[in-house]
């Protein structure tokens, strides 16, 4: 497995009285291998209890996620299912208070996964970096493109696919949209891609990191021939459905716009801003050209049919 | 008694190629808007009389009167219906 060196987390306060739930936090942040646009907070809390008051906003829901947002508090409070633990990001400023039970720190690699980075998508939020739920690779003719669509739509087969044929991957899940002088560029993690037994047997491809918790096997660019990435300027948008063969077909603007706002909406819903992540969605929209992918099996026998179909 | 027309404050919008897409955060909808209707509910940034929503439209669009009136008339009562434009009697 090929690593780069991982930046330090200069810039980012992560205060916990447990030394080992901090160095989790700090680990999670520093293998990211981002360049975080800094400074922000974290504060962690442990323990059997939860400390926040309650809170009876309606909650937007998650898949294993509930967020309440808006008046009368401002803040953003994140409530994770799968185990005791809850997240209040800060009304305007770029921190948050976690508080994690112990059944939630044991399953600290779930939480990484879902509570921790929704949380994270709030507070990115605060410094100017927007959420997107979409992979981002860059094809071997230096396009940038994001592929933007729900879980199970083939973002994460496609972006392994496409690493085995030397694309640069920043990220198979979720972005976010940072202001690149007069562009967008979307910014990802570096985390696996995440593929499902389906998508693993497509691909041939066998092993990789166990994720059994999400069902999943993880595979870094690198291990199926491709790169990392920490940031992809997007030339080529596209929106993906399952088909019989595979094809590219310009969607309007109206569609391109409310495909784009569709998988960030259940963030945009805070209010604060929302003005500001709608522009940056909007940017993205226009600088770039955007299609309807259908993703059929004769991309798996031929796996260049994408740059061709964009060229 | 004159009724002005405004943008919900709960509204947020941006455009693509002269479309839109809003964004409503009170009730946590969001839909597509026509080139037309995003020009009105840019206009309602600031409160409007009907009639000057429908000049707006004849100056910008090579459409009659009539048809203006009609159309912004579906427009701004689909609006109010939906709260996104609020309508205030004074």
């Amino acid at each position: 497995m090929l690593r780069s060196s991982p930046p330090d987390v200069s810039g980012v306060t992560i205060a916990c009285d447990d030394p080992l739930v901090r160095q989790l936090v700090e680990d999670w942040l520093r293998d990211a291998e981002m360049a975080w646009p800094g400074p922000f907070s974290i504060t962690v809390l442990t323990g059997d209890v939860c400390p926040f008051d309650t809170d009876d906003r309606d909650g937007i829901p998650q898949v294993g996620i509930s967020v309440q947002a808006g008046a009368p508090l401002h803040t953003v409070r994140i409530t994770w299912e799968d185990a005791p633990a809850v997240a209040v990001v800060d009304a305007t400023e770029a921190k948050a208070t976690l508080w994690m039970s112990p059944a939630a720190l044991r399953q600290f690699d779930a939480a990484e996964r879902s509570f921790l980075l929704v949380m994270l998508v709030f507070v990115m939020r605060r410094v100017g970096w927007y959420h997107v739920h979409a992979a981002s690779l860059v094809d071997r003719g230096g396009r940038g493109w994001l592929i933007a669509g729900n879980s199970n739509c083939g973002k994460s087969t496609t972006t392994a696919l496409m690493a085995t044929q030397g694309w640069q991957v920043a990220t198979d899940d979720i972005g976010f949209l940072v202001r690149d002088g007069e562009r967008i560029a979307s910014v990802g993690m570096r985390t696996p891609v995440a593929l499902r037994p389906g998508g693993l047997a497509m691909l041939g491809a066998s092993g990789g990191i166990d994720m059994s918790r999400r069902q999943k096997s993880g595979f870094w660019p690198e291990d199926l021939g491709g790169a990392w990435t920490p940031r992809v300027i997007p030339e080529i948008v596209a929106f993906p459905t399952i088909g019989e063969r595979t094809a590219l077909t310009p969607t309007t603007p109206r569609e391109a716009l409310a495909a784009i706002v569709r998988w960030s909406v259940w963030v945009l819903y805070e209010p604060a801003f929302a003005q500001e992540h709608l522009d940056a969605l909007g940017m993205l929209a226009r600088q770039s050209r955007c299609f309807h992918l259908t993703l059929g099996p004769d991309l798996f026998e031929h796996p260049s049919l994408l740059e061709e179909l964009a060229s | 008694m004159t009724t002005h027309f405004s943008r919900h404050p709960d509204i947020r919008l941006t455009a693509l190629e002269g479309e839109g897409v809003v964004l409503h955060l009170g009730a946590r909808k969001y839909f597509t808007v026509s080139e037309t209707g995003l020009s009105i509910l840019e206009a309602l940034k600031s409160p409007k009389q009907f009639d000057e929503i429908v000049q707006l439209i004849t100056e910008e669009y090579d459409v009659t009167p009539d048809a203006a009136n009609e159309s912004v008339k579906a427009f701004v009562d689909h609006c109010v219906s939906a709260a996104v434009v609020q309508a205030t009697t004074s």
